[in-house]
């Protein structure tokens, strides 16, 4: 546990959290049609050599009264993907936002545990927010570009973080960044796999763009302010299979350079791209988290090899 | 323009046979019908007119279809605007038929309008009667149902039950019970009528019996223009001139619905296109009760507003340009498969085309006839004590000149136009041997010719003492205009002499020679103009000058080769080589436009107008500006206008948005973005809902008591610009908060993902985005101050007929202390257009009542400017965030 988290809040959660799993356990069994089964400690334990980039300990999430994540722990090693699966409504994503803060922005949620970017902790009160955005970026389900031109889009946060000066007071001072913006620009959506299809039509609006380009050019958005992480959440699920197998790609891709976390709802995605697995059942738990290979071959728990085999969710 | 635009050639085509035909003509007469009805329901033209008023009138409306007509016409013609549904055709074909049709009746025969109007209702009695019976005799081809339908006879019933007890009471009295007897008995009759009958027959006969009737009262006289009816139980009366109208609304939207179901063969689709007219007759007929305030104000106030407005009806007809080419443009749309629906888009894409048609038919019928356009109207006035009467009009006379400014504007438009959807001129033609050379020549002159501009401009036209500008640059100003005058005319003796199998062949042979001929010639003849002053030489051929002179010829040219290009294209076959042609079109107009933009460039340059063929171009406008633009004259003859009134409405607009604007969306950002909504928000919500619909005089209460103490003690254009300011903030905070809560919250966590703080997320990607629901709030609010009285009589001060305007900005000073600056002109009195309104008609104060209107009319035009910017931001907006 962090120092960072107040006492107060503490031990209301250590309570309150029994309480809600215990009245959660029987809609988990209903859910899973299965024989009650005890989540083992070993299981959620993933040893790799690499360093560790972020680190989660005890981490609950409450939605009002709703307890949406149960006492999560798992460490995330440096420049690999890792991939989060499990049913609907199972937890994955609101731990994916749990760890840029995204969650924050929700009124009713309220958060305990500890996250920590390289031995620093994301939770503390004086944490710079905004700091911490662009080292940890995030791309959406659904492709969400600003309506503003491509190029805008790209240098929309360089520029809002004062690395990118432009306009009448910039040129005056001598400090204009327009090459610099070009370059950015070019070099984020080479990064994204996109230059090629839109590097002709850079001042076009972004709303014109296909679904998939879109999907792309969000990443490029997300690349150009230079983060170390960058979380997916479901970022193909709204695109066609071409376009999904391109994400894909781009995801290997970025992963030699990146720690990437993605979210997914489609396990062959999973087992194709990631290099471990932690895979969340209903009720808001980690069930197993290991080698990707492990869990899609031999995974421990028999609910996780039911809804890897597809025999529920 | 696709394909399926240019199959269809002809006007008619063959598959339309005479009951068609005939049937179209109908409903374009029922349109007629129900426009004069209209007419003279506004007593544009009384009821009573005949003799050479009623001529004139109908001379009017026959220039005025020929030219909507004819207009489209040629558009569909030359494939601008493919107009392929034969309905549309049809009906056009038949206003011109009907029109011309009333129009000689009028001429001929010594008749009252009222009696044409009653023809025209018997005529369409005949008319449905024949459609009815010949496809009851299954003549023609239709598919009627069994019955017109209970709604059909329902509707029947209802009519005959009127009409039958008006028609019993008007012959026995209303006295005894025979009316009632009449009204049941028609109402049945016309009810069994309606459904019994096989549909064709059930839709068209009670049709006829109704619309003959209406037209048999009026014709015989029955109810004429003198008849008059007072029932005793009310206060009220009805006369002939209100009833005729009237019966002709009721009567041609009847034979309408009829003859719409009969063209389209009864059944579904029959019952389809009449639903269809009749639906889309009371939609007009809705807007045309909105459009009859704006209409009855503006013939009550158009006479005084435009008083002097005097313009060359060839200056309005240069001034239509722009309308039209927004008509084209409206007009260019696809129109998809050949079924009514695409048919009713048609008609609503090609009627703005028709009104600039039927404008420019009416200015050129000036000029033919030679008798000026006037708008009648008397003016009295008292010049020592004796009431004077001015006759004055706005005028379109026959005047042929042209302003410069008013040419060039428009030609340069066109030509810009034209150039943008012609494209690169690379793409036309291929290189030949004949035009290599010349090709590379024209630079070459130009060039020369431009360096003997930089000489002269140097040196002076006189260099070392030698008569240089005289001699060399009057012998290249020859040259370079005859040079680039035989460019321009070449390519048409090439395509004339060329001996292709078809003239589509040459002028596709000679495709690269139209390029160099406009594009040459334009460039060669411009710099021949600007070499003119320079050098200080004017050459002329006669009295006339040689630069314009050229420069008009070749006008002719590009035109005569636009027109060439296009019948070759339409008698050749391969798409391809349409395709090429349609850009020769293209070049040959831009041509046109662009000689026609170097004769007004080349008179405006030196100020000696020029004159050809009786149209001459000069510096002087032939336009006046109408007295309105002036301040009031006191104890003047003639009428002063109401300038201080239409620029202190206008300061009042712009400071209450300087000052609501700002405070209502940074209080919607405030409570969208950063308020916990909750009570306190929602607390806001009915206070600003109450502020909104709180009585205008209680804000202007409010400022005399609060605001003018405060504000020098006297009614002042600040105290109207802030009690504007805070009737217009409520509106534009609900409808801020609106559009920002519309504001999709993907943007804001894709920017909070980005690290971006909310302040610059609202800045950057909100409030952009919001802009057009923040200003279509504005426009709304906006419209409610503008005209806005109650309020500025207690702060403002109703200042009647004012003799100067504010000057706002001239009156900004500084001063040495603080505030450091002022504005004295803030802090005064000030006339605005409703005050103005309230003063001269309610409260009777010296004016008359005719400038009232007048203002009243100017009033609605500076809200509807406001209107027309508003709209235009917004529109740019949303382009901006819609990737169009």
């Amino acid at each position: 546990m962090s120092d960072s988290i107040n006492t107060e809040t503490s031990t209301d959660t250590q309570t309150n959290g029994r309480q809600t799993v215990e009245t959660a356990s029987p809609s988990t069994e209903t859910t899973a049609g299965e024989s009650e089964e005890q989540v083992r400690e070993e299981w959620r334990q993933y040893q790799f050599d690499g360093d560790t980039k972020l680190s989660v300990e005890n981490l609950d999430v409450w939605y009002g009264d709703d307890h949406a994540l149960k006492d999560v722990s798992m460490e995330i090693p440096e420049n690999s993907v890792t991939a989060l699966i499990g049913p609907s409504g199972c937890g994955k994503s609101t731990y994916l936002r749990c760890l840029n803060r995204m969650n924050d922005r929700i009124k009713a949620a309220r958060i305990d545990g500890s996250v920590e970017l390289e031995g620093t902790e994301i939770y503390d009160p004086n944490a710079n927010l905004v700091e911490l955005r662009k080292r940890i970026g995030m791309v959406f389900q659904s492709p969400n570009p600003f309506p503003k031109s491509i190029r805008e889009n790209i240098s929309y946060g360089p520029r809002k973080h004062g690395d990118i000066n432009k306009g009448l007071l910039a040129r005056l001072f001598g400090r204009d960044d327009t090459e610099e913006e070009a370059e950015l620009v070019e070099r984020s959506l080479k990064q994204a796999a996109l230059w090629d299809e839109v590097s002709d039509r850079l001042d076009d609006n972004a709303l014109g763009l296909s679904g998939g380009q879109q999907q792309r050019l969000c990443i490029a958005r997300c690349l150009a302010v230079d983060p170390e992480v960058i979380l997916m959440d479901e970022p193909a699920s709204a695109l066609d299979p071409i376009a999904t197998s391109k994400i894909e790609d781009l995801v290997e891709e970025l992963s030699k350079d990146y720690t990437v976390v993605i979210v997914t709802h489609n396990m062959q995605q999973a087992a194709r791209i990631s290099d471990q697995t932690a895979v969340f059942l209903t009720g808001g738990e980690l069930v197993e988290y290991d080698d990707t290979d492990k869990i899609f071959e031999n995974p421990e728990s028999q609910r996780v090899e039911d809804y890897i085999t597809g025999k529920f969710g | 323009m696709s394909d399926a635009y240019a199959t269809t050639d002809r006007l008619v085509s063959a598959d339309s046979n005479i009951y068609d035909r005939g049937l179209d003509t109908a409903i374009a007469l029922s349109v007629v019908g129900f426009a004069l009805g209209l007419v003279t329901l506004v007593n544009l033209v009384p009821p009573g007119a005949s003799g050479g008023t009623l001529t004139t009138a109908f001379g009017t409306l026959l220039a005025v279809v020929v030219g909507a007509v004819g207009m489209t016409g040629l558009a569909s013609y030359t494939n601008v605007v493919p107009v392929t549904s034969q309905r549309v055709r049809g009906i056009g074909l038949g206003l011109v038929v009907s029109t011309v049709a009333l129009t000689v009746l009028a001429a001929t025969l010594p008749v009252t309008m009222a009696t044409l109007l009653g023809t025209v209702l018997l005529v369409e009695a005949l008319a449905v009667t024949v459609a009815g019976v010949t496809s009851r005799l299954d003549l023609v081809d239709t598919e009627p149902n069994m019955s017109a339908g209970l709604l059909s006879g329902v509707a029947f019933g209802a009519i005959g039950l009127a009409m039958g007890g008006a028609a019993g009471g008007a012959l026995a009295g209303f006295g005894s019970l025979l009316w009632l007897v009449g009204a049941v008995a028609a109402g049945v009759g016309l009810f069994l009528l309606a459904i019994l009958p096989r549909e064709d027959l059930g839709s068209t006969l009670p049709t006829a019996i109704v619309v003959g009737a209406l037209g048999l009262t009026i014709v015989t006289g029955t109810i004429g223009v003198g008849w008059q009816w007072n029932p005793q139980t009310l206060s009220g009366g009805f006369t002939g001139g209100a009833v005729i109208p009237v019966f002709l609304l009721v009567g041609t939207l009847l034979s309408a619905w009829s003859a719409a179901k009969c063209r389209a063969g009864f059944g579904a689709r029959g019952r389809e296109y009449g639903a269809f007219l009749v639906i889309n007759l009371n939609a007009f007929l809705m807007v045309a009760m909105m459009a009859t305030i704006v209409v009855f104000v503006t013939i009550k106030g158009v006479g005084y507003a435009f008083h002097g407005l005097s313009v060359g009806a060839l200056t309005a007809l240069v001034l239509l340009t722009p309308a039209l080419l927004a008509a084209v443009q409206f007009a260019r749309t696809p129109a998809g498969a050949n079924d009514w629906n695409a048919g009713a888009r048609q008609l609503f894409r090609v009627l703005p085309l028709a009104a600039v048609g039927a404008l420019a038919a009416t200015f050129v019928s000036v000029l033919v006839t030679g008798s000026p356009l006037r708008y009648p109207y008397t003016y009295t006035v008292q010049v020592n004590r004796q009431g004077q009467a001015l006759d004055t009009a706005i005028a379109v006379t026959p005047d042929t000149t042209v302003g410069t400014l008013l040419l060039i504007a428009p030609a340069l438009l066109l030509a810009v136009t034209f150039f943008r959807s012609f494209g690169s001129l690379r793409k036309v033609g291929t290189e030949s041997e004949r035009t290599g050379s010349v090709r590379q020549a024209v630079p070459t002159a130009v060039l020369a010719l431009v360096v003997l501009i930089g000489l002269f401009l140097v040196l002076g036209p006189a260099p070392f003492g030698l008569p240089l500008g005289g001699t060399l640059g009057f012998a290249a100003v020859v040259a370079g205009t005859v040079a680039a005058g035989g460019l321009a005319v070449s390519p048409l003796v090439g395509v004339l002499t060329s001996d292709g199998p078809t003239l589509a062949d040459s002028a596709q042979r000679e495709a690269p020679l139209f390029t160099l001929g406009v594009f040459g010639g334009l460039g060669l003849l411009l710099t021949a103009l600007v070499l003119q002053p320079v050098a200080g030489v004017n050459p002329q051929v006669g009295p006339v000058d040689l630069v314009p002179a050229v420069a008009f010829a070749a006008a002719l040219a590009s035109l005569a080769l636009a027109t060439l290009t296009t019948i070759a294209k339409r008698s050749s076959e391969a798409t391809i080589t349409r395709r090429l042609l349609t850009e020769e079109t293209r070049l040959g107009l831009v041509g046109a436009a662009g000689f026609t933009a170097l004769v007004g460039l080349h008179v405006a340059a030196t100020g000696v107008s020029f004159t050809v063929l009786g149209v001459s171009v000069s510096n002087a406008s032939s336009l006046s500006w109408p007295m309105v633009m002036q301040a009031y004259i006191p104890l003047g003859a003639e009428p002063g206008g109401i300038m201080p009134a239409i620029i202190g409405t206008v300061w009042l607009v712009i400071g209450a948005t300087l000052f609501a604007v700002p405070l209502g969306v940074g209080a919607a950002v405030f409570l969208t973005e950063y308020a916990e909504q909750g009570q306190f928000t929602a607390l806001v919500e009915i206070a600003t809902n109450a502020l909104w619909s709180t009585p205008s005089i209680v804000f202007g209460l409010f400022g005399a008591a609060f605001l003018i103490p405060r504000l020098g003690g006297d009614e002042s254009l600040l105290a109207g610009m802030l009690v504007l300011g805070f009737m217009l903030l409520p509106l534009v905070l609900i409808t801020s908060r609106e559009s920002i809560k519309a504001v999709p919250d993907e943007y804001r966590d894709a920017s909070a993902a980005l690290g971006v703080t909310r302040w610059e997320t609202i800045k950057s990607v909100v409030l952009p985005a919001a802009m057009p629901g923040v200003i279509t709030g504005v426009i709304l609010g906006v419209g409610r101050i503008a005209g806005e009285t109650a309020p500025l009589i207690l702060v403002l001060g109703s200042t009647l007929n004012a003799t100067a305007a504010v000057d706002v900005i001239g009156g900004f000073r500084f001063v040495s202390g603080p505030p450091f600056i002022a504005n004295d002109a803030l802090l005064t009195a000030s006339a605005s257009l409703p005050t103005q309104v309230w003063a001269v008609i309610a409260a009777g104060v010296s004016g008359s009542p005719q400038m009232g209107w007048a203002t009243a009319f100017i009033l609605l035009m500076v809200v509807l400017t406001f209107y027309a910017v508003g709209i235009t931001a917004r529109t740019y907006f949303r382009r901006k965030l819609n990737y169009e």
